[in-house]
């Protein structure tokens, strides 16, 4: 099964959206630690948990409190009763106040030039409702003592679910297996499509399937810039679970994950059960990525090994790089084919009547 | 010449009664007070024949007197003052010195600097009652690494769990290395990893060449609970010398502050966790060298 040492360190990047072209790009050369994208919304809290006391977040080490203020949410540099001793930053352009606003029961705030905000830039989640109001046991939060990238790099490589999550979403035995990766100059997706499947445990015990095996289509999708996810399942016979996982970077090492998961058109035990594995997966993932982390952080002369299923995150760490490059050379625009708030239904494979949301 | 400034004493520990004997790295240093209780430092070596002056004892003079053959070193010049069977001599050759250090006494601290010449270091000057002193079998760089990594090996404030989660990396501000981390209440609660909100959080500033860290402790609500400075100086066989100083309970109500001030919630600790240190991945520390050379190209334990 394994083709090692398959060697992407040269992959191409694509001309059209690099900014000099001819310009390579290395999986093997991805310093996650070193890249910080701007010009993006982070889902920075649940908006219910923002009252009129203030939250503490970061981005990037970068200070944001939230709270609010006759329901309107503000989100600043400075406490309300913090003595002021520094400047205000120029993300929020000298005023101490970030954009924010409020969608599909987050608080986004803004990082980068405030006044390239829009909405235009917000990752579109057509399984959440836009005005809020998922369950409370639908949701969470999670952290990761790790770089964000890493942790989105774990959640786009399928394959390491069938071995370190095996408990939960099953092993890797399954009849055929497809697996598509395409991307655009903001996102890339990712589809796996198994037939005759091993049925994940949680599904067996909790959701009531009764077969050996299952169909699966599992879809992730990363929004780069805002180092939120997509990862929406489909399991015949079975329900469908969509998770909204963010990354938010809170530093360069540390990750907060304010997930959310949909399970309200599953059965009815499993709609409970299935979002507090989450907290069983994070702790499994966090085994393995905090220790990668710091090994991640300086160049490193040894090259990592991939094999011919690594496509996925090799061409996220590509396409990050090359929006770092696009940054860096001063280009912070979105183009014609990253129109992140466009619906992305039937990318990720979200029927539009399981969850009919008005906007 | 190092113009490094160390605090090698607590203020209380620095007395005209008997000698103090420290060290910065492989150099012995003695501390005492003189008549006007100001403090001195000299090397802690008779230029005689090098026994610790810190062996012999403060005249009523205010000078300090070696105990193997009596010669007396005046603090403010680190010149000989008197030599017991030469006492007709009241002017000795300038060479018959001591090696002096600048001295400078605030907020509890006294640091010493080799140039004599050296600027006043800024200091705080909050008032931190609770104090203590350690000698910590870990040398100074790995010592600061671990306070970024995991500052519970090191020290503990009673109810308090830090967390291994940062709010802000370690990073350069004003000239010092700044991080943030939040911590918890130890009373049942989700794991920490796990939690929406932390209801503390610990700021970390320090003094990239010497280490001496103030820390403060802080409320959801931006009430500081707990201030505390922290100052590592490298000793001899790769020991680190810890002296702190904290205050408690200053941003808190009457009763609940002065009951915390009262308690004295900090410990630092004597020993480290061998087994904990050696799993300790590297995180906040990764950028620490990194970090002092663009600050300070030649560091300072070069001269300890």
């Amino acid at each position: 099964m394994l083709d090692l040492p398959h060697d992407v360190r040269d992959e191409q990047s694509n001309s059209s959206m690099d900014p000099s072209p001819g310009t390579r790009f290395s999986a093997n050369g991805w310093m996650p630690h070193g890249i910080v994208l701007k010009d993006t919304w982070f889902p920075l809290a649940h908006a219910d948990a923002i009252g009129e006391r203030p939250a503490r977040r970061a981005v990037y080490s970068h200070p944001y409190y939230l709270w609010r203020d006759k329901g309107a949410v503000i989100a600043s540099e400075f406490h309300p009763r913090e003595k002021v001793t520094r400047a205000a930053s120029e993300l929020t352009g000298g005023t101490g106040r970030y954009p924010v606003m409020e969608r599909y029961g987050y608080v986004w705030g803004w990082f980068g030039n405030p006044g390239a905000a829009d909405e235009i830039h917000l990752p579109n989640l057509p399984f959440l409702p836009p005005k809020g109001g998922l369950p409370g046991h639908m949701r969470g939060t999670v952290r990761f003592d790790c770089t964000a990238p890493l942790s989105l790099e774990n959640l786009i490589d399928l394959t390491h679910a069938d071995f370190l999550h095996a408990n939960v979403v099953g092993d890797e035995k399954s009849e055929s297996e497809d697996i598509k990766v395409f991307s655009d100059s903001e996102t890339i997706t990712m589809i796996r499509h198994c037939i005759g499947k091993s049925v994940a445990p949680a599904m067996r015990f909790f959701g009531g399937v009764k077969a050996k095996t299952q169909e699966v289509r599992q879809v992730i999708r990363i929004y780069v810039r805002s180092h939120a996810a997509i990862a929406y399942g489909r399991f015949r016979p079975g329900d469908d679970v969509p998770l909204f996982h963010p990354c938010v970077p809170e530093t360069r090492d540390r990750t907060r994950l304010d997930f959310a998961m949909n399970t309200s058109r599953s059965h009815n035990l499993f709609r409970y059960v299935m979002p507090k594995a989450s907290y069983l997966v994070s702790r499994q993932d966090s085994s393995m990525t905090s220790p990668q982390s710091a090994r991640y952080a300086r160049p490193e002369k040894r090259r990592d090994l991939h094999s011919k299923l690594d496509g996925p995150s090799t061409g996220y760490r590509v396409l990050m790089q090359q929006l770092a490059a696009r940054q860096a050379a001063g280009d912070f625009a979105y183009r014609a084919d990253g129109i992140v708030s466009k619906d992305c239904s039937e990318i990720i494979g979200c029927d539009p009547g399981m969850f009919p949301y008005p906007n | 010449m190092d113009s490094t400034w160390w605090a090698v004493a607590r203020s209380e520990e620095v007395t005209g009664k008997k000698p103090l004997s420290v060290d910065i790295g492989d150099r012995p240093v003695v501390l005492w007070r003189d008549l006007e209780g100001r403090p001195r430092a000299l090397e802690d070596r008779c230029p005689h024949r090098r026994a610790p002056l810190s062996l012999g004892c403060i005249r009523k003079e205010g000078w300090i007197q070696c105990g193997y053959h009596g010669w007396s070193y005046d603090g403010e010049t680190g010149r000989v003052r008197e030599i017991p069977n030469l006492k007709n001599e009241q002017r000795f050759s300038p060479v018959y010195r001591a090696e002096r250090y600048a001295v400078h006494e605030a907020a509890g601290f006294v640091r010493i600097s080799q140039d004599t010449e050296a600027a006043p270091p800024q200091t705080a000057v909050i008032d931190m009652p609770l104090s203590g002193t350690v000698d910590v079998a870990l040398d100074h760089d790995r010592y600061l690494a671990a306070l970024f990594d995991e500052p519970g090996l090191l020290l503990s404030i009673t109810g308090v769990h830090f967390t291994t989660y940062l709010m802000s990396e370690l990073h350069e501000q004003g000239g010092q290395l700044v991080m943030e981390r939040s911590c918890q209440w130890k009373r049942p609660h989700w794991p920490a990893a796990f939690s929406s909100d932390y209801p503390l959080t610990l700021i970390s500033t320090t003094e990239p060449l010497t280490g001496e860290t103030a820390l403060l402790l802080r409320d959801r609500d931006f009430r500081d609970l707990l201030s505390m400075r922290l100052a590592p100086v490298p000793a001899g066989r790769g020991v680190t010398s810890v002296r702190w100083r904290a205050a408690a309970g200053a941003g808190l109500p009457n009763f609940a502050g002065r009951a915390l001030a009262w308690l004295n919630p900090v410990k630092v600790h004597p020993t480290v966790d061998g087994a904990a240190l050696r799993k300790l991945k590297p995180t906040a520390s990764v950028v620490f060298d990194e970090l002092r050379r663009a600050l300070h190209p030649s560091p300072a334990q070069s001269v300890a």
